[in-house]
């Protein structure tokens, strides 16, 4: 009995073993593909957090709140990767509500208390950013772990943001919201859609339509006229068909929250 | 000491300690991009909740309709576009079918616990121009307490419940199968027990002599107009109702309120006007001239606030009392899902996924600074709750789609977790969540102060 049923996990591995190879060398090409784009992602973060740790050394209010949300849309744009791949750094670049360093520490003092005193803030984010973007090239970007953070993100993407949400003191949670949704959409196109469209053509036009949905529902000119239900039932529906393509790609079904596994 | 002072202490105990929690936890929604105002209170991180009896359940459990209703009631899908977009249900103010007594709502309050139900921001058409709030009343006892309205102008319930949905929160029109519903809910939330209480709405009992004399000054006729009493509007044998509109000088002709579990129904009036029962016999007192004297008026005070008890009248939030109400509301799928009804499916889906994503706020994410340890507890729980999320998002595209049968399986996968495993998950993650009094004053007080640097002069 005990046999058999080692007998059977041993075939059972070999069938998902068989299963990765099919797949998995589109996967890796497409994981490569990410890559220029992770990193001109979070270079422009890079540029846009020196920008602010110069513009809040000289004082300058306005120029200091701009280059914030600039580091702030890089930084977003990237979250696919932060979310699957270094999570403590995200937690500590993205730590809220008390943060002692990162985006939201430096939010509240410059648009909450209209302050320039960030000097130290920004400099740990440049290092934080200047250390990740230095790794990024040789970084093993594998494509679970990037399917891993677009299911996270996906999913967040439709979390409640009646309060104002993530970025409500700046005032930027929408746009928090489409640049989320454009690394989903270039993460999923670059790497997923291809491999996904040889196997089941119908599930890969359900993933493509949800996240186009997602991206109209964002089309609004403010948060308060985003529709909330409609972007959560989207949100939700794109997490289920990539839940479904994780068993298609031979891939591994993706967690909804980093150590989960 | 006396039944009556240990009355009155417990009942001032309570109010302290509601007033502290409130000064210690209140949070409101802030952000200028938000649909509600700036500095709005929905009072909805309160770890202390009304606690709801239903009628049905004192002899059996509540029926599908009862159940559907509750779902109804506490879905902001069933309201127009602009509660929608916040978030509010009808269960925002009347939280367990009581009243939310901190609800505050710049433009539509003049004071906590009040709403101005013709006011500019749910249905600017129904705008009149004035802000005249009225007091959230509770629901508890509905059924008995028929007009319905701080005016009284519905003589029915369903019309009165169609009239909010429609026209104060300018929602579409409800199906007659989801106002029956609500109806039902309604009218199958009791008051909270009073054993003090007798048949004939006397009191019986360990009556202290205070009360007593309260009870014969209740009953007693005004000076000035013998025809008149207390009593005579607030009929102890009727639940303290007369079923009637009164003017008593207070601006217009307004429906006799019930006394019953008043205690927890401040602030009093049909604007609010009065904190408490000490205020509202002095205001009778001078309107006609009742002569009282001070212990006239304690005892009076005395007589009320005995009638208007009821027992355990908060239960405290956590886990389990959230799982419970999500396990009724999911009670609805099991009928539901085998019928095909996909307008009811979403409904459900919706509302209880949105309890869920709640729920899962309540074990903070490893962005949150306000807690530490219990990272893996933590990660284990919002992993399940999310996971049950997706689920019954699965069920509501599969009934969609008219396969009623995947959409079972999927059912029968969510009860076995709700049964055992995520119940078990969450009470290992509850003393670093939300739940957790120290926890959540942190985390509180964290966002307080994040958000306080806005209002900062610059």
């Amino acid at each position: 009995m005990h046999r058999m049923r080692v007998a059977a996990c041993l075939a059972l591995l070999a069938a998902m073993a068989g299963a990765r190879p099919a797949n998995a060398g589109a996967l890796e090409e497409g994981a490569e593909r990410y890559r220029p784009y992770l990193i001109e992602g979070v270079g422009s973060a890079l540029a846009g957090a020196r920008a602010l740790q110069e513009r809040a050394a000289a004082a300058d209010l306005p120029g200091a709140k701009k280059a914030w949300l600039s580091a702030r849309a890089g930084w977003e744009r990237s979250e696919v990767f932060t979310a699957g791949f270094v999570p403590e750094l995200d937690a500590q670049i993205d730590a809220w509500p008390n943060a002692d360093s990162g985006f939201h520490a430096i939010e509240a003092k410059l648009f909450g208390a209209g302050s320039t005193d960030v000097a130290a803030d920004a400099a740990a984010l440049v290092d934080h950013l200047n250390d990740l973007h230095g790794k990024l090239r040789d970084i093993r970007l594998t494509s679970q772990g990037l399917l891993d953070g677009t299911v996270r993100l996906a999913y967040e993407v439709g979390e409640s943001k009646a309060d104002g949400g993530e970025s409500r003191i700046s005032g930027t949670s929408l746009d928090d919201m489409r640049n989320n949704i454009a690394g989903i959409d270039f993460a999923y196109h670059t790497i997923f859609s291809s491999a996904l469209n040889t196997v089941d053509g119908k599930l890969d036009e359900m993933v493509s339509n949800r996240i186009e949905r997602l991206q109209a529902i964002v089309a609004t000119p403010d948060l308060p006229h985003v529709d909330i239900a409609d972007l959560r039932r989207t949100s939700e529906e794109l997490v289920v068909a990539l839940q479904g393509a994780s068993a298609k790609l031979g891939l591994q079904r993706p967690t909804l929250e980093a150590q989960a596994r | 000491m006396n039944s009556l002072r240990l009355r009155l202490t417990a009942l001032a105990c309570g109010a302290m300690a509601v007033a502290l929690l409130g000064r210690a936890v209140a949070f409101p929604v802030d952000g200028n991009k938000t649909v509600l105002p700036a500095t709005t209170e929905l009072n909805e991180d309160a770890l202390d909740k009304p606690r709801e009896v239903f009628r049905s359940e004192i002899t059996g459990s509540k029926s599908y309709l009862v159940n559907l209703g509750d779902l109804a009631f506490n879905s902001p899908g069933l309201l127009g576009e602009v509660a929608r977009q916040a978030g509010v249900s009808c269960g925002t103010c009347h939280v367990n079918g009581a009243n939310n007594a901190k609800f505050f709502m710049p433009k539509m309050s003049s004071r906590p616990g009040t709403f101005d139900t013709t006011g500019p921001l749910f249905n600017p058409k129904a705008d009149n121009l004035v802000l005249d709030p009225v007091r959230i009343p509770s629901l508890r006892g509905a059924r008995y307490l028929a007009p319905y309205g701080a005016d009284g102008r519905f003589a029915s319930l369903r019309d009165f419940v169609h009239n909010v949905i429609t026209n104060e929160f300018a929602g579409p029109e409800p199906s007659p199968a989801t106002l029956d519903a609500i109806v039902a809910y309604i009218q199958d939330i009791d008051f909270l027990p009073n054993q003090d209480l007798g048949p004939g709405g006397r009191l019986v009992g360990k009556i202290s002599e205070s009360e007593r004399r309260g009870e014969a000054l209740f009953a007693k006729p005004f000076p000035h107009d013998a025809a008149m009493s207390c009593a005579g509007c607030h009929v102890p044998s009727s639940g303290f109702v007369d079923h009637q509109q009164h003017d008593v000088g207070s601006g217009g002709l307004f429906k006799t309120p019930t006394l019953r579990n008043a205690d927890f129904n401040a602030p009093y009036f049909h604007d609010g006007r009065f904190d408490n029962f000490k205020q509202v016999i002095d205001y009778f007192d001078r309107t006609f001239e009742l002569g009282l004297s001070a212990q006239d008026k304690l005892d009076l005070v005395a007589y009320l606030t005995a009638v208007g008890d009821g027992a355990q009248p908060y239960e405290r939030d956590g886990a389990s009392a959230t799982l419970k109400e999500i396990n009724d509301f999911s009670t609805v799928l099991a009928t539901a899902i085998p019928a095909g009804d996909k307008d009811i499916v979403a409904l459900a889906v919706d509302t209880i996924g949105r309890e869920l994503r709640e729920l899962t706020e309540q074990y903070p994410d490893r962005k949150n600074t306000s807690v530490s340890g219990g990272e893996q507890q933590r990660v284990v729980a919002r992993n399940s709750l999310k996971e049950l999320v997706l689920t019954l998002r699965r069920i509501d595209m599969a009934v969609a789609a008219g396969r009623n049968a995947d959409a079972a399986t999927e059912f029968r996968n969510y009860r076995y977790l709700m049964a055992a495993a995520v119940p078990a998950v969450l009470a290992s993650a509850e003393p670093w969540s939300l739940f957790n009094q120290d926890v959540h004053d942190q985390h509180y007080a964290a966002l307080r102060q994040v958000m306080q640097s806005k209002h900062l002069p610059h």
